[in-house]
């Protein structure tokens, strides 16, 4: 885009002061949607990086991680400064985290996680405590959630019921709990998202930076000649979604608001019934190859719920041939993101023990 | 058919803030273009808008003093358009939980009774950049001026309850009074602190129903408001009547022509809730808290006035209009100085004379209490109201106290009989037609020994006493 920021983003600016190295950027996906054409997962998985930060719209980081047999993290909602972050969904988007082990990411969730007076999205709430040392208390309920495993291959589903089987041995009490409203968060997804979308990349415009095409008569031509030449097809389709809900279907984003709302207390009373949620993370991801819309919800429909909600979420490889198998997707409630992470690591260091 | 206007106002005022309304960038639209710009204020990719927070206090402020009804809860929306002078695509406004709600101002009608108009709601928003074409040249271009984009403004959205010109001009100069009192705006229409839009519909008189209105832009003044609405009834009048519809459309006022053009259709946008800025919770102990940092509003003043110093309605309300010529009567006020007097000297001398200046009454060196000063020379009768004037025009120039100032000119008024009866002989003496004159019951002579006296004693004469020797003496 020939644009060069004028400051670095608040996680850089908190990485740098943490002393920890920051050896090259992951290529991503226009804005971080979907994961054509991102080269996520690339770094940790040929071990040149420990960690690797990657926007998660609606689980961009959780599936490259687990087609390269890491492990991806969503953190809650405004527990990451967004400043600096050039995304399209501020409602959903959040900076995750990759690696191959979840004691990393921990470390560096803990240095660039809590309030930034440059973005004033974050709730004013106390952050987990990283450093401490969580204990994974016997019995913890699981539940793992009927709905979400009707895509899966018979392959991913058993794979997948192995991924449970481990919880069920490190001491968790499973069940299976039911969220009928599940497909749902799809829908919501694809009208609020878009719509967020829209709005968002209402500044690239040309008339400040960026690139203008040439030869427009009136601003009005340099607007669409410019977006034209500069948006790839994908982001253009999720722009017209968007602009269509915006202008010709506000009704429609109204009610997808309101059902947000909905599914936001099912979730919670959802987690009442158990302190953890499960859902599978299936490899897909880069399906979208087409550039079709419908392609990337196909690709990302276990991984939204916890964009909608802004819920801290933990995608774990499974054993054995990851890249077919896919993930499993462990789903705290809010600011659970400490203790989340303890329980991903004592499932991997359970599975290392076996071995 | 006789018609009647159904008119709504819709009022923007730019607050006074120190910044803009999402980033610390000054609020001075005024400076050399694009001075007052950051990645926040030109939506660089990654930027976040920060609330202003002295731009929320300065706003509940004024939906207070507009005796408005703070909600606890608002929140900021995007209103979508795209132009070159909105730099993200959408304008940040609260279009669905407006910052107030209610409030009202009171205004004497026409026929001198008291109405109340009532306020729909106030909200917050930012200002757009500003556009500059240049037409000369080889290739006529645009510029973008961007120090006005993120500004902070209020908008106040009246009922639909006027039904004339004067009750609308009547309604802008109170609510100006007003917002001028809490400090949160200079409400100037020549520079566009405060822009003005009427909606303007019409019906036949007695009805209740809503018409179709038109939306009037561009008026510089109040008294443009005035004619460009009364310019709109009449248009619209004359539609109706020749039977043509009136379709909802955006008029600009053309002032040298004292007509209202036809600008666009009007474009309503959607208003989506914006996800970046958080909801404003306002808590009771805040309010208060913003509520107790109101001043006096000015009707309360005015009535106060009337009460404490003994003024009329009307003189106590002239007087509190303007917060700094009110502050420096009581001022005044405070110094000993009687109200009538007082009164009479601030608005005929002090104001002109300051005006003359080029000074703000805040600031002139003629402070209330040195200006108490001399007044209290004057009413002592130590001084002349002739003196008094001179005396006040040196006062401008010199720090010396009123009293100083007379001692140092000898200008004090001989009110002694004796030493006047002294020159008022002479003057009789020397002046025999005169005397004769005012013998004869011609008035005016008298006027002519006193100006005579006068001029003998330099000035200094007490002519009260003066004119009882001069009628003593002859009469």
């Amino acid at each position: 885009m020939r644009f060069t920021a004028l400051d670095d983003a608040t996680v850089v600016q908190r990485l740098r002061s943490a002393g920890i190295r920051i050896c090259g950027m992951t290529g991503m996906s226009e804005f971080g949607l979907g994961l054509t054409g991102s080269s996520a997962g690339r770094v940790v998985e040929t071990k040149h990086a420990d960690v690797e930060l990657v926007l998660d719209l609606m689980g961009e980081s959780r599936v490259a991680a687990v087609r390269v047999g890491a492990c991806g993290f969503k953190p809650s909602y405004g527990l990451v400064s967004r400043y600096g972050v050039i995304g399209l969904i501020p409602s959903m988007e959040a900076v995750g985290l990759l690696a191959r082990q979840p004691r990393s990411i921990r470390t560096v969730l803990g240095c660039v996680a809590g309030a930034d007076e440059r973005d004033f999205s974050m709730p004013e709430e106390p952050v987990p405590g990283f450093d401490e040392e969580w204990t994974v208390p016997a019995g913890t309920r699981v539940g793992v959630i009927r709905e979400a495993c009707s895509g899966l291959t018979p392959e991913q589903l058993t794979g997948f019921q192995q991924g449970i089987e481990e919880l069920r041995a490190a001491g968790c009490a499973v069940s299976e709990v039911s969220l009928p409203d599940y497909p749902l968060f799809s829908l919501v997804h694809k009208i609020v998202g878009s719509v967020e979308a829209a709005s968002s990349t209402g500044r690239y415009d040309s008339v400040r930076y960026g690139p203008r095409a040439p030869g427009a008569k009136n601003w009005n031509e340099m607007y669409l000649g410019s977006r034209g030449a500069m948006f790839g097809t994908l982001v253009k389709s999720y722009l017209f979604q968007g602009a269509y809900f915006q202008f010709e279907n506000y009704a429609a984003y109204e009610d997808a608001c309101r059902i947000r709302a909905r599914l936001l207390g099912q979730t919670q009373r959802l987690m009442q019934e158990a302190d953890y949620l499960v859902l599978p993370c299936p490899p897909r991801g880069g399906a979208e190859e087409k550039s079709a819309l419908e392609a990337v919800y196909a690709a990302f429909a276990e991984t939204l719920w916890a964009n909608v909600t802004g819920q801290p979420v933990l995608a774990l490889p499974l054993p054995g041939s990851a890249g077919a198998v896919g993930g499993i997707q462990l789903m705290g409630p809010r600011l659970s993101d400490a203790r989340l992470l303890a329980l991903g690591e004592m499932v991997l260091d359970r599975r290392k023990g076996d071995r | 058919m006789e018609f009647e206007p159904v008119i709504g106002l819709e009022i923007h005022i730019e607050l006074n803030c120190a910044t803009k309304l999402f980033c610390d960038c000054p609020n001075n639209p005024g400076d050399e273009a694009n001075a007052n710009t950051c990645p926040t204020c030109l939506w660089f990719p990654g930027a976040a808008p920060r609330l202003s927070e002295q731009a929320l206090e300065k706003a509940a402020l004024l939906c207070l003093g507009l005796g408005a009804e703070l909600q606890p809860r608002s929140a900021f929306d995007q209103k979508v358009y795209y132009y070159p002078d909105l730099p993200k695509g959408f304008q940040l406004s609260q279009a669905h939980l407006p910052l107030s709600r209610g409030g009202g101002i009171e205004i004497l009608d026409e026929d001198g009774e008291p109405r109340r108009f009532r306020i729909h709601h106030i909200h917050m928003e930012e200002d757009v950049a500003k556009l500059v074409h240049e037409m000369d040249g080889r290739l006529p271009v645009s510029l973008v001026d961007f120090n006005r984009a993120g500004a902070p403004l209020v908008e106040i959205v009246t009922e639909p309850d006027f039904r004339s010109a004067h009750q609308a001009m009547e309604f802008l100069k109170v609510l100006r009074t007003q917002v001028r009192y809490v400090g949160a705006s200079e409400c100037s229409m020549e520079t566009g602190t405060m822009r003005v839009d009427a909606n303007i519909s019409i019906r036949p008189k007695g009805t209740d129903q809503m018409n179709t209105k038109v939306e009037v832009k561009n008026m510089n003044s109040i008294r443009h408001v005035g004619d460009a609405i009364a310019y709109e009834i009449e248009r619209q009048s004359a539609a109706v009547g020749a039977d043509e519809a009136v379709v909802l459309h955006t008029r600009l006022w053309d002032p040298d022509k004292r007509v209202t053009v036809s600008m666009r259709g009007k474009f309503e946008g959607p208003c989506v809730p914006d996800p970046s800025v958080p909801v404003i919770e306002l808590s009771p102990e805040w309010i208060e808290g913003i509520r107790a940092r109101l001043p006096e509003m000015p009707a309360v003043r005015a009535e106060r006035l009337t009460r404490e110093h003994g003024l009329s309605a009307d003189e106590a309300g002239m007087l509190s209009t303007d917060p700094e010529v009110a502050g420096y009567f009581e001022a005044l006020m405070g110094a000993g100085v009687a109200a009538k007097p007082g009164l009479h000297w601030l608005t005929t001398q002090l104001l002109p004379a300051v005006k003359e200046r080029q000074q703000e009454l805040g600031e002139t060196p003629v402070t209330p209490l040195r200006f108490a000063e001399l007044l209290q020379l004057l009413a002592k009768d130590s001084i002349n109201a002739n003196t008094a004037r001179e005396v006040l025009g040196e006062m401008f120039e010199s720090a010396a106290g009123a009293a100083e100032i007379v001692a140092a000119r000898g200008y004090a008024q001989i009110s002694d009989r004796a030493e006047l009866e002294r020159v008022v002989a002479e003057v009789v003496a020397a002046q025999p037609g005169a005397v004769a004159d005012f013998r004869s019951g011609q008035g005016k002579a008298l006027g002519f020994l006193i100006g005579q006296v006068m001029q003998a004693s330099g000035g200094k004469a007490n002519p009260k006493v003066v004119r009882e020797l001069l009628v003593g003496l002859l009469g």
